[in-house]
């Protein structure tokens, strides 16, 4: 493993990360409401010490090449990174002085998880919630996958990381060179972003809110900038628009780089997006249902908080319209398997994917057809393409992983004493990246109860969730390590 | 640029690798997806799975917008095919085919405009072919690369331990040598490409470029204590269609003993009623009688071309150590350079090196008449003609702000050949032939790309 190239590809990130901190720091220049000097000082300490690296250890000569275990290392620590130089305008300005506490609301900002450990947010100061927004937006498409985009510095090695940064299991190239692919990723998001923005603009939201509010639906994360999320708007306008993009950022970036270049074929035929959309419908329905007859809200509620809260669910973003943890418990259920599932690949959204359900239940199809043909020759495919049992496997190997961790969490989590539905829903809801749970950890309360280690051990399964896994479970394997 | 490359076999990946790396977008086509999938991880290109000559597949590339095309499969037909596509498709780009047929590639009434309307057609045994002759033309040389129609030549060779440049640095050897007729261009130490300068001290083992005027040549190969005489007795390893094209030119120069050694009674019968001088023998190359009762120890190289890389390298060192003065083996797998001088085969003759040098001088822009890597393809040395509005013209050659690594090893001038120093100067029309590290070749593109060339 190449030390220097690591540290130089880490420092350039870093040294980014604190550029981006002026945007917070423009905000707080107008709002003038005393978080300016925690700006600038984060700004100073990550910028050095990202500068420093990156000019100690610039390559000697010419471009880099990466190998797939230096992908991997320098992707999750630089997550790991982002995340705790992330954290100092928090611990500075004094939000969340303590370093753990800090550390997990930075690393549910960049992993899009949007659990919070601040009570009282409508206090913070106008600087400190944008950059709790700005880190959901820059996490969403993957901060690794935009330093590719604007930095010229990595020839072959930006598909080493790109490669273990984006959230799928099918990992193509729109465009030749990764750098383009990357960049045509982040054009489509941004403009996606703007659209929302003015939307919700004439909403009659604020620049603020709406700019925030846009940061965090357009990455699935579900920070807000009040206590009571999307409810404090009272707007079913608002509601459906914050949905509808919800639901846009759950689908397959490269499906809208089509809808934009004109390949509607392709979009319609997309088996991922169909069931997509199909779990979507079906959850609407019984939620809907459900509700109906429990009698919960007035004629018109039920439809509008059962598909904004499937929608959030379903594609990890989080945001509340009401506490669902007071529903029936089918409806509680099916949020439940929601949060496991998550959306489509290539999003920003987390959980295990729909392309990988579709996947296993191909799979399952094709095992059951096999009994009934035994000398039949089948195999999964997708579209056209056939998915080969290399593929098939290492996609049954995640889903075992996503569960095991899971489990194993929630033993770690019951250790510290937190009852079982806290325990199991808030490792659910931080690995898949949703945010909110049920029990002590239910859309009207927030992580701050949960014990100083438990945090930890959420912040890992965030980051371990938003990477899907594997690619920071593999620097645990002591073969990962053995030259 | 954009440029599809169809075949991912060695000189596609190569191909693709050089352009990818020079900043052009390239796409591969190939039929393999476990190919593809290791292309894709090692290089920053676009792969699509599927058959070069399919118009889906082809359309899925755009095609439309490619601007060349690089058909490298397996079969001719496929080439072929891909080259009509693209000239279905799109405008104009430029198309480059693997032809490998010779009956195919004989024909070139059938490749220009009205017909097929490829631009360059390349057979790699061909190419490999030419540069093994031009070899055996200077017999201590491992490479012999042409520069200006063949008045320059550039030469390669390992330093023995016997030679009198070791422990001298380059401005030692020119006093040594007596005159300003050879360059260093490049030495290849290790596995690093350096391009030196007048303090580099030469080492044993070093693998040298040298430049030269061809009536040059043999003396530089006798100063570094190299073989320098062209050599009449040949015996051929294999008989497949690269033997036959090889005997066939040794024909005509007027070799005059060429052997083949043929496996197969089928073929043998075939190469005997083609060639007329050449005696065709049935058996197996590396049975030591069959060697033994035919001469080979006053064989002036032995040459194996057969298909296998592994059955060439045994085959030549077998037919050394019975006594034949030179070896040169066909090797396929650029993994097995490295290997050359460790093991005593004399030579290497590589189809897909030569074809990537080849495609290499039609993709150059500017006036760029040849191009040709060198070693381990880190580096390059490249043939052009200085055009009045470039920056290198009419000005001494140590004022021209060249990148690092760049060395002009010669200068043509009508019929005139000069071997530059400092103070030459280049003029507007003159042939340059310069060795440069691959990574400054962008640069030494912008130096030679004109700007009136954009406007004229």
């Amino acid at each position: 493993m190449n030390t220097r190239n690591i540290l130089y590809i880490l420092g350039a990130l870093i040294f980014f990360l604190g550029l981006t901190m002026f945007f917070p720091l423009f905000c707080s220049l107008y709002y003038k409401e005393g978080d300016f000097n925690a700006f600038v000082y984060s700004i100073t300490i990550t910028s050095c010490i990202g500068g420093l690296f990156y000019f100690l250890f610039r390559p000697v000569n010419g471009k880099i090449s990466l190998t797939h275990k230096e992908g991997f290392l320098i992707v999750a620590t630089g997550w790991f990174l982002a995340a705790a130089f992330g954290s100092l305008p928090y611990m500075i300005y004094g939000a969340l002085p303590q370093f753990g506490n800090a550390f997990f609301e930075s690393m549910s900002g960049f992993t899009t998880t949007g659990a919070t450990v601040i009570t009282n947010i409508g206090n913070l100061p106008h600087g400190i919630l944008f950059w709790r927004s700005l880190t959901q937006w820059l996490g969403g498409m993957g901060i690794i996958i935009l330093s590719i985009a604007i930095l010229p510095l990595l020839g072959v090695g930006g598909m080493q990381l790109y490669k273990a940064e984006l959230p799928s299991p099918v990992k193509d190239k729109l465009t030749p060179r990764v750098a383009e692919t990357a960049r045509t990723l982040w054009i489509v998001y941004i403009i996606i972003s703007i659209v929302e923005f003015i939307m919700l603009l004439t909403g009659g939201m604020d620049v603020f809110n709406a700019i925030c509010h846009t940061f965090s639906t357009m990455s699935t994360g579900g920070f807000s900038t009040s206590d009571a999320g999307i409810a404090h708007f009272h707007s079913a306008y608002i509601d459906g628009i914050i949905t509808f993009f919800m639901l846009v950022a759950g689908i397959n970036f490269t499906l809208h780089y089509g809808l934009i270049t004109g390949n509607f074929k392709a979009i319609f035929r997309n088996s991922e997006l169909r069931l997509y959309l199909g779990i979507i419908l079906a959850a609407v329905i019984i939620i809907t249902i459900s509700l109906k007859q429990n009698l919960f809200y007035e004629a018109g509620g039920y439809l509008r908080h059962a598909s904004f809260q499937v929608v959030s669910i379903l594609t990890t973003t989080g945001f509340t319209t009401a506490n669902f943890d007071n529903w029936p418990s089918l409806s509680k259920i099916i949020l439940l398997t929601l949060m496991f599932i998550g959306g489509s690949a290539g999003s920003t959204s987390g959980g295990i994917k729909c392309l990988r359900v579709l996947l296993i239940l191909k799979y399952i199809y094709k095992e059951l057809y096999r009994l009934v043909h035994p000398h039949a020759v089948t195999a999964v495919k997708l579209g056209k393409r056939i998915v080969y049992p290399e593929t098939m496997a290492s996609i049954w190997g995640f889903f075992m992983l996503y569960l095991m961790m899971t489990v194993v969490a929630s033993i770690i989590l019951a250790m510290l004493g937190l009852d079982m539905m806290t325990a199991f829903s808030s490792v659910v809801s931080t690995i898949g990246n949703i945010g909110p749970g049920f029990g002590a950890i239910n859309p009207s309360t927030t992580y701050s109860e949960i014990p100083y280690l438990g945090k930890w051990v959420l912040s890992f399964c965030m980051l371990a969730g938003r990477l899907e896994i594997y690619t920071v479970i593999i620097l645990l394997i002591p073969e990962f390590w053995k030259r | 640029m954009r440029v599809i490359v169809i075949g991912a076999g060695e000189v596609g990946y190569n191909i693709a690798d050089i352009l990818s790396k020079e900043g052009n977008d390239v796409i591969i086509v190939d039929k393999d997806e476990e190919r593809l999938k290791s292309i894709s991880e090692n290089l920053d290109v676009q792969t699509i799975l599927g058959s070069g000559s399919s118009p889906q597949v082809l359309k899925k590339a755009k095609l439309s917008q490619a601007e060349m095309v690089v058909a490298v499969t397996d079969s001719d037909e496929t080439n072929i095919v891909a080259c009509l596509l693209a000239s279905a498709q799109s405008t104009s780009p430029f198309k480059i085919a693997r032809i490998r047929n010779p009956d195919l590639s004989g024909d070139s009434t059938l490749f220009d405009k009205d017909h097929l309307n490829i631009d360059l057609c390349i057979n790699p045994e061909r190419e490999a072919v030419n540069d093994v002759i031009n070899l055996m033309e200077y017999s201590g040389a491992l490479e012999v690369i042409d520069f200006a129609g063949g008045r320059v030549k550039l030469i390669s060779f390992y330093i023995d331990s016997d030679c009198v440049a070791i422990g001298k640095n380059l401005q030692q050897l020119r006093e040594i040598y007596g005159g300003e007729d050879i360059l260093v261009a490049s030495i290849t130490r290790g596995d690093e490409p350096i391009i030196p300068s007048g303090k580099t001290v030469i080492k044993e083992n070093d693998y040298l470029f040298v430049f030269a005027r061809s009536e040059d040549v043999r003396d530089a190969l006798r100063f570094f204590g190299k073989k320098a005489e062209p050599s009449e007795r040949v015996f051929i390893l294999g008989g497949g269609n690269t033997a036959l094209m090889l005997a066939e030119l040794l024909e005509k120069k007027g070799s005059d003993i060429i052997k083949i050694i043929e496996k197969r009674q089928g073929r043998c019968e075939m190469l005997a009623s083609r060639l007329d001088k050449v005696i065709c023998l049935h058996g197996d190359g590396t049975s030591q009688d069959l060697l033994k009762e035919e001469n080979i120890q006053d064989a002036d190289y032995f040459i194996a071309v057969t298909n296998d890389d592994e059955a060439n390298i045994l085959g030549a060192l077998l037919a050394k150590q019975l006594g034949a003065k030179k070896a040169i083996s066909l090797i396929n797998k650029v993994d097995y350079n490295h290997l050359v001088p460790i093991i005593g085969i004399d030579g290497v003759m590589n189809p897909r090196r030569a074809s990537i040098g080849k495609i290499l001088h039609f993709i150059r822009k500017g006036k760029v008449i040849s191009a040709t890597p060198l070693g381990d393809e880190k580096a390059e040395a490249v043939e052009f003609i200085a055009l009045e509005t470039s920056d290198i013209t009419n000005k001494p050659l140590k004022d021209i702000d060249f990148p690092k690594g760049t060395i002009i090893g010669a200068i043509t001038r009508n019929d005139e050949v000069i071997m530059p120093r400092g103070d030459s100067v280049i003029l507007p029309g003159d042939h340059v032939i310069l060795a440069t590290l691959r990574s400054s070749i962008p640069k030494i593109e912008k130096i030679l790309t004109v700007k009136l060339d954009y406007f004229g």
